[in-house]
């Protein structure tokens, strides 16, 4: 723990790793994976320079699915044939204190059926007839817990493993140890729900203390909107091209010749031809000409409901094919003031109806996301994590229709990029109420993640304020069970 | 008593046994608290302890170690072989401690001898984690009165970084042309590039003192405070709404920021300034700047649903937690630089910070709430209000449904320089306030001065004497130059804490004013942390959007008041905040009265460094990226300030409408100085195709523009 300056005696190179967002962790990370004194002269232009990932790591990019609004595990993923006994009686394990929304109501069943799947046999309820034909491509944990029953603190948790904001998400942290595949796309790419953002806001992908260069940046996914904001000017401009170039560029190189050894002044111009590339490689990204009919009904492009979520998910295959690190897509928002439904899976008053309406997009949008992956060849080598910020109550609350928020236990699952598939991690009780074997918070999944990505979790630091700062703070276990 | 009286015949008894069989030694029974509780400490306890039971092992009471209420048991009185706990740590084969030194020889021969004497240890005596021994920590001494080497003859901040330079055989760089200088002081003290004429005037100015009169010119300048409020807004994570889920706005935090902003165009002994922002309200409850200045308290994000909306008093206590677990962290980070927020859950792993201290930082905040309160002469402010303080407790791992001992108001025990006691449970709220600001700003405090003129050096030369400006402990940077640290923390307090007296001392240097871009030094000493040169820099997020208004001639100095909006809102349950682009003089006014909204940054600045507000920001990362190059090229903010500026050169007063002329201009509003022959001639047919609004966006993405020599 000790400060990084404290350790930079030696070269500029080191120093502007430091300056120039890589930093000492990422140096060390680097070292530790490709072996000491390997780094690549590239690395020093740019913190997001292409480094192969360690060899043997099964997963070399990452689609995290993010449910925000507390999906119910028992409605879903997680089997309790004990709440049908118990349907309809007066929940009885706790004075009630620690629920979001106050009393608990009576237990209450799961509001679709449940039946076996695939080869591993497992139980999932109907609200997911496609994705129940990919279980034995699945893990799930079913110990998942969350530190706090709030919107905010919970999805920031899930993301970064903090309930507080100010740390920086999953995508953040790999994108720092592991840099991009691909130098003309960000190395961190989020694609929010169209119809607005989650509970917290951008800064759930944010870099925190972390350079700003690992922050998530945001895919329009929007038709007819560049894909990045500024991209392109939004009003008349005159080209960046000739006189103009010529002019920058000899600017620039005069400058910088009478500063001969200043890494920032090389690293600057260099991002200008990086953005010139982008300029090509994003437009390129977003443009769904090319894909085939097949693909388009996989993905029900043109469905009203599920279509745009399709869309979102028909994109993220289309970046980690082009090498992008770390993709988050969002099934459900926040900031939005749609009235019909709820905006995400926040569904106090009416589940049927709401998980209803969020069961259905996921079911389709996440299911063809896995079947294409799987048919191109590139599931084995992409990690999809599918998370939610808590569960729901396995009592009922409003009219007993709807089920309060619940951070004693929830489901979460893996497939691809070195994960076993058809089996299961962990357990809650007998009605889902909590996490029973192998209780776990954001941490293991996380350090399972960063595993299989080839990074141990407890070396990808970064010192901020005093304290060398880990993903997984000072926890996390891989769950050895859930990897081939 | 009765049972003593026997123990210590039986003691007797044992002494003459031994003196009788000629074996003197080692035969007085260990002492429990004298021998093995240190040894327990300082080894088991911080994983086996209050805070941390691996494996289900706690040795903080007897009945713990045999097995009671759960744990495991791991000692059998009277048998050391069969006793988990020793054959754990002896022997060369030994699993524990984990990851850390073995036990010595002695130490595992007293646990044994102890074991076989019946383990005895007395009930009430429960063990805890071990405190760090700070007793020879660098920044807990007193800061040490050094003389000035060479004595009065050079600039004291000179003379102590030449000693060091001599030593590597370096020397400082030659000065600085004027044009440089001016630009980089005007950034500096200012945050703003001067405009063309100012640098014509000071290159032309042939009088000795001509860059001492620069100097204090500037000091006196009100963009001054406006420049430096900034640097302290970043160390309080100030913003305009609540950040979390409901990000709603806080109409009423702006009057911190022009307080901040006020106090130090106005120098206000940092003493004062320290005092007023704790406790204004209570040393002086008329005075509405020294209200206000208690904003300071509440600056920091805040969670309306955990705190107002959920019925679960669970949650309630968590949201409270997180309160003042941000308000004792920002006051003891900003003031003194130790990172006490480690101490949340456990002992300070490095520096020598009790739980129980950080937890008695609680008691002083314990009827310290957040929200809205009436101004002295009206108006409001978002600040502390005060409630009767609850009582706190010591929260096991952090965890408030865990509490522990109850404790005091106080401060830390490791700075020694004053009784950090504040009082007891009857203590009033803003009393126990006071009595902190007093204990902080005492003047033997080690902390306190040096932390503040580490931070103006940082901000000055780029990297702190110690380059963890908020980190004085052992995590932190140890400091380049200790004994120029030390004077300058003592010339603070000899001053009277004159903030601006400090200024004008660190620019009036040599150091300061020697040249960036010279390399002699680069094989002794390639981090310059000699300082055998000065150290360039990128403009930060707030100073590049001031310089482009500059420029344009579009910046609208007005000061003070509700921050600009740069957004549309909409009322939600999750407030929605969209950015516009900033297109009229109501949004031109300088950064540090933009409306700050947590939960959504503004992209641009983002994009160019400034830091999420969520965090305390002693010193900011400067990072170079693709996605800032398309910013600044494609940004319609940039595109329209473009135009302005060539809309203003085309409007210029005096050599007609020339190509030349037009180029002349814009080079000297974007970058200071005349073109060159060449650079003019590719200036002229970037003009003649595209336009001299093309020129102007090129010159703002110059190198030459975003980076300070």
């Amino acid at each position: 723990m000790k400060s990084p300056h404290s350790t930079i005696s030696t070269g500029s190179r080191r120093e502007f790793l430091w300056k120039g967002g890589g930093g000492l962790g990422g140096v060390a990370l680097a070292s530790l994976l490709q072996g000491a004194g390997k780094l690549e002269a590239a690395s020093l232009v740019s913190p997001l320079a292409s480094r192969p990932s360690p060899k043997l790591a099964p997963a070399q990019r990452v689609i995290q699915i993010f449910c925000p609004g507390g999906m119910s595990h028992v409605d879903s993923w997680d089997y309790k044939p004990e709440l049908e006994r118990l349907h309809g009686r007066p929940f009885d394990l706790a004075d009630g204190k620690n629920f979001f929304s106050g009393k608990a109501g009576n237990y209450t069943k799961s509001f679709w059926e449940y039946r076996q799947h695939g080869e591993c046999g497992r139980w999932m309820s109907s609200l997911f007839p496609r994705l129940s034909g990919c279980v034995d491509d699945m893990a799930f944990i079913h110990s998942m817990q969350s530190k706090t029953a709030l919107h905010g603190p919970a999805m920031f948790m899930m993301n970064s493993g903090f309930i507080l904001p100010g740390f920086p998400a999953m995508g953040a942290w790999v994108t720092y140890g592991l840099g991009s595949e691909n130098e003309n796309l960000p190395a961190f790419v989020v694609l929010p729900d169209p119809r607005g953002l989650p509970p917290g806001g951008v800064i759930n992908w944010g870099a925190g203390f972390l350079p700003a260069v690992h922050q998530g940046t945001v895919l329009e996914t929007a038709a007819g909107k560049d894909p990045i904001t500024d991209l392109f000017p939004a009003t008349e401009a005159a080209p960046m091209e000739g006189a103009g170039r010529d002019f920058l560029q000899n600017l620039n190189r005069s400058h910088l010749q009478q500063r001969a050894g200043n890494t920032e002044l090389e690293a600057r111009i260099a991002a200008y031809e990086l953005a010139a590339r982008l300029q090509l490689s994003a437009p390129e990204v977003t443009e769904l000409r090319g894909e085939t009919e097949a693909t388009r009904r996989l993905y029900q492009l043109e469905d009203p409901d599920a279509g745009p979520f399709g869309r979102q998910c028909l994109l993220a295959r289309r970046l980690v094919e082009r090498g992008v690190r770390f993709v988050q897509v969002y099934c459900g928002a926040e900031n939005t003031t749609a009235k019909k439904i709820r905006p995400n899976w926040d569904s106090h008053e009416d589940i049927v109806r709401d998980h209803g309406y969020w069961g259905a997009v996921l079911d389709s949008g996440a299911s063809a996301l896995l079947l294409d992956l799987k048919s191109r060849g590139l599931l084995e080598s992409t990690l999809v994590i599918c998370t939610t910020e808590f569960g729901r109550q396995p009592f009922a609350q409003g009219n007993n229709r709807g089920r309060d928020h619940n951070p004693g236990a929830f489901t979460a699952w893996m497939a691809g990029g070195g994960i076993k598939g058809g089996v299961s991690h962990g357990a809650s009780d007998a009605m889902g109420w909590k996490a029973e074997v192998s209780p776990t918070y954001s941490y293991d999944l996380h350090a399972t993640a960063l595993h299989l990505l080839g990074i141990p979790h407890e070396k990808l630091s970064f010192y901020h304020n005093g304290i060398s700062r880990r993903l997984t703070d000072v926890h996390g276990e891989v769950i050895h069970g859930i990897v081939t | 008593m009765k049972n003593q009286i026997s123990k210590s015949k039986l003691h007797l008894a044992g002494l003459f046994l031994a003196a009788a069989m000629g074996a003197l030694k080692a035969e007085v029974p260990v002492d429990f608290a004298k021998e093995v509780a240190p040894i327990l400490t300082a080894h088991c306890t911080e994983c086996h302890g209050p805070n941390v039971q691996k494996d289900k092992v706690s040795l903080q009471r007897r009945a713990h170690t045999l097995g009671v209420e759960g744990w495991r048991k791991v000692i059998e009185p009277g048998r050391p072989d069969r006793s988990r706990l020793l054959t754990m740590v002896a022997g060369p084969e030994a699993e524990m401690p984990k990851n850390a030194p073995r036990l010595s020889e002695a130490e595992v021969g007293i646990l044994r001898r102890w074991i076989a004497e019946g383990a005895l240890w007395p009930e009430d005596l429960v063990l805890k984690e071990k405190v760090q021994d700070g007793g020879d920590w660098w920044s807990l001494q007193p800061v040490k009165v050094v003389p000035v080497p060479g004595g009065a003859a050079s600039h004291p901040v000179d003379a102590f970084l030449r000693g060091r330079l001599s030593v590597q055989g370096l020397d400082f760089s030659p000065p600085a042309d004027r044009r440089t200088l001016i630009r980089r002081l005007s950034f500096d003290l200012l945050g703003l590039p001067p405009s063309p004429e100012e640098v014509a005037g000071f290159e032309a100015d042939s009088r000795p003192d001509a860059y001492e009169r620069l100097v204090d010119r500037y000091l006196a300048s009100p963009r001054y405070g406006e420049r430096w409020a900034r640097h302290w807004l970043d160390i309080a994570h100030y913003a305009d709404t609540h950040g979390f889920e409901r990000d709603q706005k806080r109409e009423h935090a702006w009057p911190y920021r022009d307080y901040v902003i006020q106090a130090l165009n106005r120098d206000l002994p940092y003493d004062q300034f320290i005092r007023e922002q704790l406790a204004g309200d209570v040393l002086a409850p008329e005075d509405r700047d020294a209200v206000i200045a208690t904003g300071f308290l509440a600056a920091g994000p805040w969670d309306k649903v955990g705190h107002d909306e959920t019925p679960s008093p669970v949650l309630k206590r968590g949201a409270r937690a997180d309160d003042l677990d941000d308000m004792v962290t920002q006051v003891i980070t900003a003031t003194m630089g130790l990172t006490i927020n480690c101490a949340r859950c456990h002992n300070h792993k490095l520096d020598p910070i009790p739980q129980s201290d950080y937890y008695r930082l609680w008691a002083v905040f314990a009827g310290t709430q957040r929200g809205e309160r009436p101004l002295p002469t009206g108006g409001k402010l978002y600040g502390p209000v005060a409630k009767a303080p609850a009582p706190v407790q010591v929260l096991v791992r952090g965890n408030t449904e865990s509490p522990a001992e109850p404790v005091t108001p106080g401060g830390l025990s490791c700075s020694g320089h004053a009784v950090p006691d504040f009082g007891n449970d009857a203590t009033p709220e803003g009393e126990r306030r006071r009595l902190l600001a007093e204990w902080i700003v005492h003047p033997a405090n080690p902390l306190t001065a040096r932390v503040m003129v580490n931070r103006l050096w940082h901000h000055h030369f780029g990297r702190g004497i110690v380059d963890t400006p908020s980190d004085f402990g052992r995590g932190g940077g140890a400091p380049s130059h200790p004994e120029l640290l030390d004077w300058l923390a003592g010339e603070l307090q000899r001053c009277g804490w004159s903030l601006k007296h400090l200024h004008r001392l660190l620019v009036t240097s040599r150091a300061y004013q020697q040249q960036s871009g010279t390399v002699h030094g680069a094989s002794v000493d390639a981090s310059n942390r000699l300082l055998w040169r000065m150290n360039p820099r990128r403009l930060d997020a707030e100073s590049l959007r001031d310089a482009v208004l500059t420029a344009s001639g579009c910046l609208n100095a007005a000061m003070g008041g509700p921050g600009y909006q740069d957004f549309t809102y909409q009322e939600a349950y999750a407030p929605i905040y969209q950015h516009v682009t900033a297109d009229r003089p109501g949004l031109w006014r300088r950064s540090i009265y933009r409306f700050i909204v947590r939960t959504t940054p503004q992209r641009f600045l983002s994009t160019m460094d400034c830091p999420d507000p969520a965090n305390l920001t002693p010193a900011r990362l400067t990072t170079t990226t693709a996605l800032q190059a398309l910013s600044l090229l494609n940004n319609e903010f940039m595109l329209q300030q473009a135009r302005h500026l060539a809309r203003r050169i085309e409007q210029s007063p005096g050599a007609g409408a020339s190509p030349e002329f037009h180029i002349q201009r814009a080079f000297e509003l974007v970058l200071q100085r005349a073109p060159g022959a060449a650079e003019l001639a590719l200036a002229r047919s970037v003009v003649d195709r595209d336009g001299l609004p093309q020129l102007c966006r090129l010159l703002l993405n110059a190198n030459e523009f975003i980076l300070v020599d």
